[in-house]
């Protein structure tokens, strides 16, 4: 685990830590005070008085119905010891039976169990359902055992009330006793939440910091890599993020470090090139002269009669004359690329400079068509707002002027009557101008598209190949690049892009 | 079959509640293992709901779907807690266990509240609060455990063949 990684889990640990450990321990306090107001042992003891409370009622009853019961069997007993007969036993237990109002019948039996008297209360019309239970007296009567059964009724809804008061007083007794560890239930449980979402926050931390540093590592392996000289470096950029801005950032900072690399190195292989073309024609240049003074002097001097022999030598000083002149125009050509000035940029327009070409167009038409105009169209245009950049427009205009010239030798030989067709115009984006050559004629093969621009490097039979090569060190040294590719048109496109002044 | 008494469930505190004239319950787990684990071949268990009929002064004693009366607290401890001839399982779940050593464990409890009537009586509070149901479900098993409860184990028994 990196220390990035490090230090992110115990920043989200820590912080998780300290919010959700705050609130257990106010959690923890809450909950208490919940439970002692809400279960208390006041409230206990009431729920327990009420169901004592009923339990007495209904004891209460119980008694009640007992002395009925003996009221009953006393009354029977007075009223046989009163007539000596049971013949008026139904009329007193009649009255019993209206006197007590738990009483719902009064049955009285010998001892031989035969019926003497009874009575009953008629059905309760409300339907209440009651609770029965006969209660039994016996009673002496001049000898004559009779057994008096009284049934006495209460109503079920006293017992169910018990019951129901019984169940609530067991719950909350239970509560009352288990309060203290109820509410350390809910700070247990809490906790254990609060444990799963710091694991889960961890995780999420270690994945999504991970995720980072693993980018970063990358990036840092990439900057190695970039230090230790290989710029062909290129990180992928897929998210959205601070990361990702970093990298983009990366790729940009490499591919300029390898532009200006690559432009270094061209420059550099320019001047070692120039100074190569330096001393060759100083090299060259110094025998051309006694080369040419010596066959004209041998072609003079010669005073033989040899006839043949004197063609021979006006042959011979006809060819060196011919090859000096050669050579001294590649001497030329040498010195002036050796001699070649650094560009001295200044604010200009490219509009301006697409004008000076134009007007040199007729020259160089007349020129490729050896005296009279090439049958070539030129057309040459410009964006209607000024292009500003910093360019040396005399040394740029030269290279331009390069470039239209090979195009319109190419058409010229591609279409010799005419059809040849060359545009020339100058545009901006947002952060560069461009000024672009493209022509109809036979165009350049893809492999040699880098070549091009090579020194010395010509397709043609009298070329140097050293046009193209002024011309990219011209735009490199404007801080620019030139390039080349297929035209629209199917012929060869030259684009030459500078940085503008202003962004738009 | 089995033959216990778990009558030393009903201390003098139980006795009282039972004659308390409010419904108590009585719950009986017989379960047999195989000796050396944890896993049960067979479980069987019946509950008593006892009532003191504080009308008729006689104990109202529910097992299932029945009832009966019983006058004397003892006869209801002797008809609930005292056990002659129990099949505890079906011969079925011994067979795989045949010759196996065995012993039985007798779980009493005095007034467990059921699982049904522990939900009713406490329910988590509708909302969004996540830790409500497991909470819930954590204090229902403290506050409706049994009251009281005492568990035995037979000796060691061998599956008969």
């Amino acid at each position: 685990m990196s220390r990035f990684e490090r230090k992110i889990l115990f920043a989200i640990g820590l912080s998780v830590f300290l919010a959700l450990g705050g609130s257990i321990f106010l959690a923890q306090g809450a909950l208490r005070e919940v439970y002692r107001v809400g279960v208390n042992e006041r409230f206990g003891a009431e729920l327990v008085h009420g169901v004592e409370a009923r339990r007495g009622q209904l004891m209460a009853l119980r008694s009640g119905s007992e002395q009925v019961a003996d009221a009953v069997g006393s009354a029977v007993e007075a009223e046989l010891a009163k007539r000596r007969n049971t013949s008026k036993l139904e009329g007193v237990l009649r009255q019993l039976l209206q006197q007590y109002e738990f009483v719902q019948g009064i049955r009285v039996v010998d001892d031989a169990g035969a019926e003497v008297a009874s009575v009953s209360r008629e059905a309760d019309p409300s339907g209440a359902t009651m609770r029965t239970t006969t209660r039994e007296r016996d009673v002496d009567a001049e000898g004559k055992k009779l057994r008096v059964a009284v049934q006495v009724a209460v109503p079920e809804v006293y017992f169910e009330r018990l019951q129901e008061a019984g169940d609530a007083s067991e719950v909350y007794s239970r509560l009352q006793r288990q309060s203290a560890s109820v509410s350390d239930v809910y700070v247990w449980v809490f906790g254990i939440m609060v444990f799963l979402v710091i694991v889960v926050a961890f995780l999420i931390g270690a994945i999504v910091s991970r995720r980072v540093t693993r980018r970063v590592t990358v990036l840092a392996e990439a900057s190695r890599q970039v230090g230790a000289g290989d710029l062909s470096v290129t990180l992928p950029t897929g998210a959205t993020d601070e990361v990702t801005e970093l990298t983009q950032a990366f790729n940009d900072m490499v591919r300029d470090l390898r532009d200006s690399r690559t432009r270094i190195e061209y420059l550099q292989r320019i001047s070692a090139w120039q100074d190569f073309a330096r001393r060759l024609a100083h090299e060259i240049k110094n025998p051309l002269t006694p080369i040419q003074l010596a066959a004209q002097e041998m072609d003079e001097t010669y005073d033989g009669e040899n006839e043949a022999y004197r063609k021979k030598l006006e042959h011979a000083r006809a060819i060196i004359e011919e090859e000096v002149a050669t050579l001294r125009r590649l001497v030329g050509e040498f010195s002036a690329f050796a001699k070649l000035p650094r560009a001295d940029l200044s604010p200009s327009d490219l509009c301006d400079l697409v004008q000076s070409i134009h007007d040199s167009v007729p020259a160089i038409l007349e020129d490729v068509g050896h005296g009279t105009p090439a049958p070539v169209e030129v057309r040459v245009n410009c964006a209607t707002e000024p292009i500003r950049v910093r360019m040396d427009p005399m040394m740029l205009k030269r290279g331009v002027d390069n470039i239209l010239r090979n195009a319109i030798q190419a058409v010229y030989e591609t279409h010799p009557s005419g059809g040849g067709r060359v545009l020339v115009r100058a545009y901006a984006t947002d952060v560069a101008g461009f000024i672009e050559i493209r022509d109809n004629g036979p165009g350049i093969s893809k492999e040699n598209w880098d070549r091009v621009f090579d020194p010395y490097y010509t397709s043609k039979a009298e070329g140097t190949g050293l046009g193209l090569a002024i011309v990219k060190k011209v735009v490199l040294e404007h801080g620019g690049e030139v390039r080349l590719d297929r035209a629209p048109e199917g012929g060869a496109r030259f684009s030459i892009e500078l940085p503008l002044m202003e962004s738009r | 079959m089995v033959s216990f008494s778990a009558k030393d469930l009903a201390d003098e505190r139980v006795r009282q509640e039972l004659s308390s004239g409010l419904r108590k319950r009585l719950v009986v787990t017989v379960a047999s293992h195989l000796k050396g684990s944890n896993r049960r071949i067979a479980v069987r268990q019946f509950g008593c709901d006892v009532t003191l009929d504080l009308w008729d002064d006689d104990y109202l004693v529910r097992i299932g779907n029945q009832s009966e009366r019983l006058k004397t607290l003892e006869n209801v401890l002797n008809r609930c807690l005292a056990v002659e001839g129990l099949f505890a399982g079906e011969p079925k779940s011994y067979q795989p266990q045949e010759g196996k050593e065995m012993y039985f464990v007798v779980r009493a409890e005095f007034n467990p509240i059921s699982k049904k009537q522990c939900s009713e009586l406490i329910r988590p509070t509708s909302g969004d609060d996540p830790v409500g149901p497991i909470t819930v479900n954590i204090v229902r098993r403290r506050i409706c455990r049994a009251e009281r409860a005492i568990e035995f184990r037979s000796k060691d028994l061998k599956v008969p063949e």
